[in-house]
Order: structure tokens, then C-alpha cells, then sequence
């Protein structure tokens, strides 16, 4: 689900940071809000929600669990609790007779070219809209269609553009060039990273240009009355305070991508070509087209694992800004 | 600005070129390569807009004999996709589940996130972290054992959950909250304490506060996690292709199904297929650019720093 939603997660560094790491503030109103909270908490207030993730997460991610050690298919879905347990040979058949491997290297391949290149093409967006000049605000509106179109809608549109009788190739051939097949075959792969990165370029724009709005106007002053050449200034003075922005789009962006259902699901539908099973349809396609729910579950197992490397660098690196972050 | 102290007689002048002079302090590349970034940036964008716009103009015909331009201009393919793609039942259902969405979170999100800021407990911040690592977890990996858990409603407690836009709208609060509420608890932390001291010794219960003094004061946070909420609805193709039925279809599935209908007919719809592409991206856009101010900033607020 976490898919579709592919914005910064704000990591927070915010004035109430004291409040946050709890006992490290402690000023009289903090013993006097104590005192009274402990009496009067409306703790019931979290009820509905933890009611609800558990319900529809961490029961289910249980029963996820479950069902990849059990053997599991459109027979035996309907009585799942009581279904035959037999260990771990759905791992080893999903890492012996079935495309995960591929599908992993795939996906994790996909996803790091494609937050590679548009790393470089959001950094660069936001050094040009830095300064403000007539015509500055259409200009970003216009970097950020990429970023709100659905991508459902992304994906739909570059479908039919990349027809074999479509406009795509329609243009290749007036040009003199043979297009050939982009849906199909090994070109698919590079349609799945193009694609990936026309819609994903601007999340990495957003938080660069986040990042350049922490450089004080000092800064720029002193490296104009040093006489730094604009590239020098670039990579000396102004890419250093882009480090932390731009590792945590890293981060989050290859996250994304590798999580991304929708754009593979739309451009090739299911099941896709073999040069763009990647990890989300591979399980979705195990699970809801060939029945082998079992399999399918450990399959998402391994991909879970395979996200929470990166997801835990990510949740490191917020919990040191929560408690670095009492400078407001 | 030494410029300025040269020519004393310009004085009049003096306003603009000091402005200039700060522009050249901040730029940080020449000119004009910064032109030449900022078109191949806006070619790259707005190439493929163009097309869905020239084609969705053009007929169905024209646009699969590979017209860029279309040789005539209607607006029939604007009115054939209400019928073909039966776009008006499906707009309806996803306004309808994501704007419930919407709305249930955001609420949600604001009492969750009151107690998780002001209030210390247990376990707190391990509320705070799960949150966090909870909207990273792959939705594949949830589907399969949400439909099941779903199914077995059915054949347990007698409630037909698949099929229904009350399933999708379950999953989608639930899958939404994380975000939504994470926002709000950002939003929050910003909010001065004082308000909420004075009107507890004025006598103002926990809801009280809630309901006169934090509810008020947040509309930009609520409107950030109102709308990451929807689009999170209206965006999905995961959830919805598994738990609709052909009447319950969101606007995404059946963009989707149509694609697919349309690539086996004899002559291609393309032109169909762009105008409900851009239909469906309608509602999205209006509300981005509507907000854009609040969503930017939300999106980057504490962020990065």
C-alpha cells in the first residue's frame, strides 16, 4: 500500500522535539502537564486506530507469516486454518524452482537505476528554480505533473504511447529508426526504468529543493566574495548541504520503486513479461493467478525482509533527527 | 553594491540593481545553462502531456495512424468514455471510498496524534516508530492475507466484505492512518502549548481541547492528511483489482480493464483511453494545485533539515 504513496516521510525536527524525547525537558510546566496527564489521559483516543491496524495490519501480517509455512492453494484456501503445515519448503521452492531470484535482482537492479538517475535530474530542477525569476512558479508547477499525476494514469498513457503502432514509434520511424517492441521482449525492462523515472524525478526535486532552502544567504555572500566559480560553489559549498536530503530521497526513493505495483501492473498488466517480473507482480500473480497462495506468502516474506534493509537505515537515521532536532 | 556607490546620480535606480546584484549572489549556475536545464526539464514533462491532450482531441482513427497533430479536433472521445469505459459509475465509486477515506482518517489521525504529542505513556515511542515503519510495508505482501481475512468474514460472520466498496474503504483508512496520522503528530509539535494550558484552567476537558483549540488551529495539517489519504484511495490498483467487483470498479481499475479490452479490438481506442486517462487525473490535480501551498510545505516540513 505504501506504494502508492510515495512522498517524504516527515522525519520531524520540530520545536516540540523536547517534548518528544519526554524526560529530556524537564521545566516546571512539564512536572505540572505530568501530573495532571496522568490522572486525565484520553488514552481511549487511540482505541479506533489501534483497533483498526490490527485488524487490518498486524493480524494479516501474521497470518501472512503463517500461510507461508503452510501448503496453501485455491483447494484448501477456504479452510486456511486448517491447512497442511509443512515448514519451510515453500522457501525452498521459491528459491529453487521459482523466478524469485530473478524477479529480486529485477527489482532491486530496476529500482537503484532509477533513483541513480533521478538524483541527478531532481538536483538538478531544484538548483535552477532556486533563485526566483518571472515565469519561476509555472516552472515548478510544471516539474510537479510528473509527481501528481496518478500513476496509474502515467502508466496507462505510456502504455499507449508505446504501442507497437503507436506514437512512440510512429516518431522513430519518420526519424529514420526502427522502434520495435518496448512492451515486450528485453526492451520492456528499459520501458519499466524510463517510465519509472519520468514519473519519480520530482520527489527527488522536493527534497533537494528542501535542502537548498536550509543554505543561509551568508553562505552564498561568502563564496561570492571569494570569487568561487558557480561549479566550484556547486560542489564545494552548496552539494554538502544537499548530503542529508539527497541520502534520505536515496533511501526512500529505491524503497518506493522497489515497492511500486501499480506502473509494472499497468504497462505490462499480469503476468508481465519475464524482463519485468519484478517482486510485486511476481507475488501478485502467484498468489491471484496461478492459486499457489503458500507459495506466493513466502514469496512476500522474503520481500519483506528484502525492504526492511533499507526501511531500517531509514528508521535509524529519522530517530537521530527526533532527538538532534530540539534546535527548532 | 559598490555599482550603487559609483553612480550616486542614479539613485532612482538604485533598487532594481541592488535586487539584480542579490539574484547574482544566490544563482549558482550561469544563465544560460540554467536555461537550457529548465527547457529540457519542461520538454521532458510536458512532451507527453501534450500528446494526451492533442490525442484525446483527436479521433480514435487519427490518433492510431500515428497523428501527433490531430487533422480534426472533436471532443467525442470526451463523450464516448462514460459508455465504454463506464467512467461515471467508477468516478463515483472512487470519489465515494476515497473521500470517505479522507475524511474518517483525518479525524482519526487528529485524536491519535493529540494523544501522541501531548501526552506521555508507555510504549509511546513505540507507537511513534511503528508508524513510521508501518507505511513502508509492501502491499503485496498484505494483500493476500487481507483478502483472505476479508473472505473469511463472509463465511464466518455472514458479512460479504469482498466485493464492496466498505472492504476497500477499511483497507484504505487503515492503510492510510500510519501517514495521516504521522503528519498530524509533525503538525502538532509545532503548535504552541499555551492555548490548551490557559483553556484547562479555564476548566476545559481533554475533548474540549480537541474540539475548540487543536481541531481549529490545524486546518493545514488536516488538509495534508485528508488529501495524501485520498489520493492513497484514488491512486490504488492493488487492493481495488482484487476486492471489486465489475460495479464496485474504482476509476483505476477501470482505466485498467479497459486498456487491456481495448488492445484486443480491431481498431484501437487510443484516443478514449487518453481522455479517460486524463478524467480520472482530474480530481487529483485540482486538488494538488488547490493546496499545493499546505502540501508542499507539509510535505517538506521538518522533512530533511
Amino acid at each position: 500500500m505504501a506504494s502508492s504513496v510515495t512522498e517524504p516521510r516527515p522525519s520531524d525536527s520540530s520545536p516540540a522535539a523536547g517534548a518528544a524525547a519526554g524526560p529530556g525537558g524537564p521545566t516546571p510546566s512539564v512536572t505540572r502537564r505530568k501530573g495532571l496527564s496522568e490522572k486525565n489521559r484520553p488514552l481511549w483516543l487511540l482505541i479506533p486506530g489501534g483497533f483498526l491496524m490490527t485488524i487490518v495490519i498486524l493480524i494479516p501480517l501474521a497470518m501472512g507469516i503463517w500461510m507461508s509455512v503452510i501448503d496453501l492453494d485455491q483447494y484448501s484456501l477456504r479452510r486456511w486454518v486448517s491447512a497442511e503445515f509443512i515448514g519451510i519448503q515453500n522457501y525452498i521452492e521459491a528459491a529453487t524452482s521459482s523466478d524469485l531470484l530473478r524477479s529480486i535482482w529485477l527489482s532491486v537492479s530496476f529500482a537503484v537505476i532509477s533513483t541513480l538517475v533521478t538524483i541527478p535530474l531532481g538536483v538538478a530542477a531544484a538548483v535552477v528554480t532556486q533563485n526566483a525569476y518571472r515565469g519561476r512558479a509555472l516552472v515548478r508547477s510544471i516539474f510537479l505533473i510528473p509527481y501528481v499525476l496518478p500513476s496509474f494514469v502515467v502508466a496507462s498513457v505510456w502504455r499507449t504511447m508505446l504501442q507497437p503502432d503507436g506514437i512512440v514509434n510512429v516518431t522513430l520511424t519518420n526519424m529514420g529508426m526502427d522502434g520495435g517492441l518496448w512492451l515486450n521482449g528485453p526492451n520492456a525492462y528499459w520501458t519499466l526504468v524510463w517510465v519509472e523515472i519520468w514519473a519519480a524525478w520530482p520527489f527527488i526535486y522536493l527534497l533537494a529543493l528542501s535542502g537548498l532552502q536550509a543554505v543561509d544567504h551568508e553562505v552564498h555572500e561568502a563564496s561570492a566574495l571569494d570569487g568561487a566559480l558557480w561549479w566550484n560553489k556547486l560542489r564545494y559549498v552548496i552539494f554538502p548541504y544537499l548530503k542529508g536530503p539527497v541520502s534520505l530521497a536515496f533511501l526512500l526513493a529505491t524503497l518506493n520503486h522497489i515497492n511500486n505495483f501499480t506502473l509494472p501492473y499497468v504497462l505490462f498488466g499480469a503476468p508481465a513479461p519475464s524482463d519485468v517480473n519484478v517482486l510485486p507482480i511476481l507475488v501478485y500473480v502467484t498468489s491471484f493467478q496461478s492459486f499457489r497462495f503458500g507459495l506466493s506468502a513466502a514469496m512476500a516474506v522474503v520481500s519483506l525482509i528484502l525492504i526492511a534493509i533499507p526501511l531500517f537505515i531509514y528508521l535509524r537515521a529519522v530517530k537521530l533527527d527526533v532527538h538532534d532536532g530540539g534546535k527548532k | 553594491m559598490s555599482i550603487d556607490a559609483a553612480n550616486p546620480i542614479e539613485k532612482q535606480a538604485k533598487q532594481p540593481i541592488r535586487r539584480d546584484a542579490a539574484l547574482e549572489v544566490t544563482r549558482l549556475m550561469p544563465r544560460p545553462l540554467l536555461i537550457v536545464v529548465t527547457v529540457l526539464l519542461c520538454a521532458l514533462v510536458l512532451t507527453p502531456i501534450l500528446y494526451i491532450f492533442l490525442a484525446s482531441l483527436n479521433t480514435d482513427v487519427g490518433v492510431a495512424s500515428g497523428e501527433f497533430w490531430p487533422s480534426s479536433f472533436s471532443l467525442d472521445s470526451y463523450s464516448k468514455i462514460w459508455d465504454s469505459v463506464g467512467l461515471a459509475k467508477a468516478i463515483g465509486n472512487s470519489l465515494i471510498v476515497s473521500g470517505a477515506t479522507a475524511v474518517v482518517s483525518a479525524l482519526m489521525a487528529i485524536g491519535t496524534a493529540y494523544v501522541l504529542v501531548r501526552f506521555e505513556f508507555r510504549g509511546r515511542l513505540t507507537v511513534l516508530r511503528g508508524l513510521l515503519g508501518l507505511q513502508s510495508i509492501p502491499g503485496t505482501l498484505m494483500l493476500l492475507p487481507v483478502f483472505v481475512l476479508f473472505s473469511s468474514a463472509g463465511t464466518y460472520l455472514g458479512v460479504t466484505v469482498i466485493g464492496t466498496l466498505w472492504g476497500l474503504f477499511i483497507a484504505y483508512l487503515t492503510f492510510a492512518l500510519p501517514f495521516s496520522t504521522w503528519v498530524m503528530v509533525t503538525y502538532l509539535r509545532g503548535l504552541p502549548r499555551e492555548l490548551e494550558e490557559a483553556a484547562r484552567i479555564d476548566g476545559a476537558s481533554n475533548l474540549g481541547i480537541l474540539f475548540r483549540i487543536i481541531i481549529p488551529l490545524s486546518w493545514p495539517g488536516i488538509i495534508v492528511s485528508a488529501i495524501f489519504a485520498f489520493l492513497l484511495g484514488w491512486n490504488d490498483v492493488l487492493f481495488a483489482s482484487v476486492f471489486t467487483r465489475p460495479d464496485t470498479h474504482t476509476a483505476a481499475v477501470a482505466l485498467q480493464v479497459f486498456a487491456s479490452a481495448v488492445e484486443g479490438g480491431a481498431i484501437p481506442v487510443y484516443s478514449q483511453m487518453m481522455a479517460a486517462s486524463l478524467v480520472c487525473a482530474v480530481p487529483v490535480v485540482v486538488l494538488y494545485f488547490m493546496f499545493q501551498k499546505y502540501l508542499v510545505g507539509g510535505l517538506t516540513a521538518g522533512g530533511v533539515k
